[in-house]
């Protein structure tokens, strides 16, 4: 370890980071109060105060990153890792795939991007994945600085583009990558796919451990499981408030709260700061407040949203009364709460790292569709037919039909992509919508 | 050199009792689906077939091979299959074997085959287990039940062919027949059964292939289409001398030790292929293995002839492009799409890459 970068560190990361970063949460919960009572007759109820806490917890995570080389052990991460075994050991975790999506959400992908697309990097690839190469090349980033990772942890449980990147990374940063391969599931999960996962994570203990320089410790295994099932079911729940009419919550704001559980799972903080998010929630339906003012038609939001027009499509939206309650995208973080089984870590990572929406089949994505517009009682559907995100929307076209025949509801794809604004017209996505909003009613 | 057409092979085959199996890219266990009575037809596709019914499933940005196969296994011609096999080779084919089964329907039993990207003990057990897995699904599917004799003997059988693949596509200098020709006869390998395929191959002529001081291209990817490219190479006076693409190269699997039992043969077979991104190999690996058949071909520059949206192949080609420029060779990537003939821009480029190489 050295002494300068440990000296950093504990400057930035333990005295000085907190106290700033405290009082611009304190400046940004006196902005959305004074915000609250200023718009009274606004179209939307405004910004959940917790979110304040929210952005604070996701800088100071940066900000650790930041200094972690040579003081902590750094991991980069896919969003669907199993990341319990290596937060027990103390890892400092990057996800390139929420930074990729902070990148788009303060519009600065293009620009990095294309030092990608540069390098000859196709702008067919996953613009996540060339936004995370661009910024590698380049060195930019909102962040300040991404630390370089001592081990690549990749789970093909979204897709098997996830690999396909993290195999230039290994090949970039030279480090190990690990890989938890876990087969598609076109139907129930089977045992010998269980138990493939299963092995692996306990293969991936031994060479963690090396990296990291130190013993898995079991009981804090344990723990961490506890506070990422305890954040899991915590945001669940926070969604599931979404069924209440009006809904005190919309999709989008699920989509900014969402970091935390992505990448600060398995943290006590994380599910603190959850439970006082779902506490706010509750306040507004106590008080009777909707997320949408007037809300008229409420609806469902398939696939990763579009990450630099999400103010855009919130007001456009709300201007027409129409709330997206929920979005099966945030809901992957939640609903697999009820699966997980805090005592026996390792088999329960098996199962429920098997499962999540996106390795899935497509049968079974419009099963959950079907049942979020039942519970949610929705009035219509859109489809996000994201240009460069191939696994969540292959299979959308029937799925799309699916719901208008079987279900009844107006369905909309909307052609466009989670990161790269370049696949993105603004006119036709309104006009799109605009009809869209009318065949509801 | 006549080569059967695959309707010839699907009515010698369907003579002889056999069920065909329509299998989709790039890796599957032959000699499994031999020895549970299926007889293998690939489908790259197929190149010329109507892709509306395709695209009234699949976004534009699905790549061709997907699109045109989802018309073409619901066309009259796809009749003749018994069952349909997808592979899990990528996100796209993942897709389509999903909407396949749920959407779709077609009328024959679509069955999926996962294949581990890692190369460690786990990978071997749970290839072992899945093989299994899709030994029971053929004999649902009207299949025989596999016994290990049985397999051992196809595994024989694939043994040979794949000798006699290697002998034809690690030598190419030594085949007196033109590059269209060449390939035409290395690719019926992907409908003809084992022993056909090996009669021909015996027939070749020998000797120099013509062309006179041809500059030397390897062609990677994933199919050659349309496969008058090997013409329109020939033209500006190049020849490809080898081949890193899916369809062909990249299924030269080494076979295992005969001690092992049937299954792990079988299972060390599917993992055993050269260095390739849809399984996962790391790309350093990939980079010294294009190295060596760079070297031992004496080809002075990769083609990479791509189908248009293949994820897997663009995440490999900076890398790749720069660590073969680091030693020397140029290479040129195009992108085409299925069915289409080559485009005049596409043939220009290829006319100036090959000057460069002059
Ligand atoms: S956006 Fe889609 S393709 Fe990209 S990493 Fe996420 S799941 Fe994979
Ligand atoms: S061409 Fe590429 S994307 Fe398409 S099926 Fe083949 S490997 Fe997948």
């Amino acid at each position: 370890m050295n002494l300068t970068a440990q000296l950093k560190y504990h400057i930035n990361y333990d005295l000085l980071g907190p106290a700033v970063l405290r009082f611009q949460r304190w400046q940004d919960e006196r902005k959305i109060r004074a915000a609250a009572t200023k718009n009274g007759d606004a179209l939307l109820a405004g910004t959940l105060r917790t979110t304040a806490r929210m952005k604070e917890m996701m800088a100071l995570h940066y900000l650790q990153g930041r200094y972690a080389n040579r003081v902590k052990k750094v991991a980069w991460v896919t969003s669907g890792a199993p990341v319990e075994i290596l937060k027990a050991l103390d890892f400092v975790l990057i996800y390139p795939e929420n930074h990729a999506a902070l990148c788009g959400a303060r519009k600065q992908v293009v620009e990095i991007a294309s030092a990608a697309e540069d390098a000859g990097y196709s702008r067919d690839i996953c613009s996540y994945a060339r936004t995370d190469i661009g910024s590698l090349i380049s060195g930019k980033t909102p962040v300040g600085n991404l630390p370089k990772p001592d081990l690549l942890l990749c789970c093909n449980n979204i897709c098997q583009t996830v690999h396909y990147w993290y195999r230039v990374l290994a090949a970039h940063f030279e480090v190990p990558l690990v890989l938890i391969d876990t087969p598609f599931l076109y139907t129930d999960a089977q045992e010998h796919q269980i138990a493939f996962v299963k092995q692996q994570l306990e293969a991936m203990i031994p060479i963690a451990e090396r990296v990291a320089g130190r013993s898995l410790s079991y009981a804090r295994l344990k723990e961490v499981a506890r506070y990422s099932k305890e954040a899991a079911e915590l945001w669940l729940e926070i969604l599931n408030r979404a069924q209440h009419k009006p809904s005190p919550i919309t999709a989008f704001d699920g989509f900014i709260n969402m970091g935390p559980i992505v990448d600060l799972r398995g943290e006590a903080e994380t599910v603190a700061l959850y439970a006082s998010l779902l506490a706010e929630v509750d306040e507004r339906i106590a008080a009777g407040v909707g997320a949408v003012r007037h809300e008229r038609k409420r609806v469902l939001w398939d696939n990763l949203p579009i990450w630099f027009k999400l103010g855009k499509l919130s007001n456009l939206l709300a201007s027409h009364g129409v709330n997206i309650v929920v979005s099966n995208y945030t809901y992957a973080w939640g609903e697999l709460a009820p699966m997980m089984d805090i005592e026996r870590p390792i088999e329960m990572a098996a199962r429920v790292y098997l499962h999540p929406i996106l390795n899935r089949s497509t049968g079974d994505k419009l099963r959950a569709m079907k049942k979020l517009v039942a519970d949610f009682a929705l009035d219509g559907a859109i489809l996000h037919s994201d240009r460069s995100c191939k696994p969540y929307s292959v299979g959308q076209i029937d799925q799309r039909d699916r719901l208008v025949k079987d279900v009844g509801i107006p369905a909309l794809l909307l052609e466009a992509d989670h990161n790269d604004p370049r696949s993105f017209s603004d006119e036709q996505a309104t006009g799109r919508i605009e009809a869209f909003v009318e065949m509801m009613g | 050199m006549l080569i059967p057409s695959r309707r010839e092979i699907v009515e010698e085959v369907k003579s002889r009792g056999q069920r065909i199996a329509a299998v989709l890219p790039i890796h599957y266990p032959r000699p499994l689906l031999r020895a549970a009575g299926f007889h293998p037809i690939e489908v790259w596709g197929p190149p010329h077939v109507d892709p509306t019914i395709g695209n009234a499933h699949f976004q534009a940005y699905t790549c061709a091979i997907v699109r045109h196969a989802a018309s073409f296994l619901v066309s009259e011609a796809a009749t003749v299959a018994d069952l349909i096999l997808v592979p899990h080779t990528c996100d796209s084919l993942q897709g389509l074997g999903s909407v396949l089964i749920d959407f779709i329907a077609p009328r024959q039993p679509v069955l999926t085959l996962y294949h581990a990207r890692g190369r460690r003990e786990c990978d071997v057990e749970f290839t072992i287990a899945e093989l299994k897995r899709l030994a029971s699904a053929l004999v649902e599917a009207g299949g025989e039940a596999v016994d290990e004799e049985t397999l051992t003997r196809e595994l024989e059988v694939e043994g040979r062919l794949l000798q006699t693949m290697r002998g034809l596509a690690l030598h190419r200098d030594d085949f007196a027949i033109c590059d269209r020709d060449f390939y035409t006869l290395l690719r019926s390998w992907e409908f003809l059964p084992p022993e056909r395929f090996c009669a021909l191959a015996e027939q070749i002529p020998r000797g120099t292939p013509p062309g006179e001081r041809p500059i030397r291209l390897m062609i990677s990817g994933i199919v050659p289409e349309p496969l008058e490219i090997f013409d329109r190479l020939n033209d500006v006076g190049a020849r490809i001398v080898a081949d890193d693409l899916a369809c062909l190269s990249r299924r030269l699997y080494k076979t295992a030790d005969v001690d092992y039992d049937p299954w792990r043969r079988l299972a060390l077979m599917m993992l055993g292929m050269p260095p390739e991104p849809t399984v996962g190999s790391p790309i350093p690996q990939r980079i010294d293995h294009l190295l060596r058949r760079l070297d031992e071909s004496r080809a002075q520059g990769l083609l990479v002839y791509d189908v248009k949206f293949c994820e897997p192949e663009l995440f490999d080609l900076p890398l790749v492009k720069q660590a073969l420029g680091e030693r020397g060779f140029s290479v040129l990537h195009l992108e085409v799409e299925l069915g289409l003939a080559t485009a005049n821009q596409t043939l220009t480029r290829i006319e100036a890459f090959v000057e460069t190489l002059q």
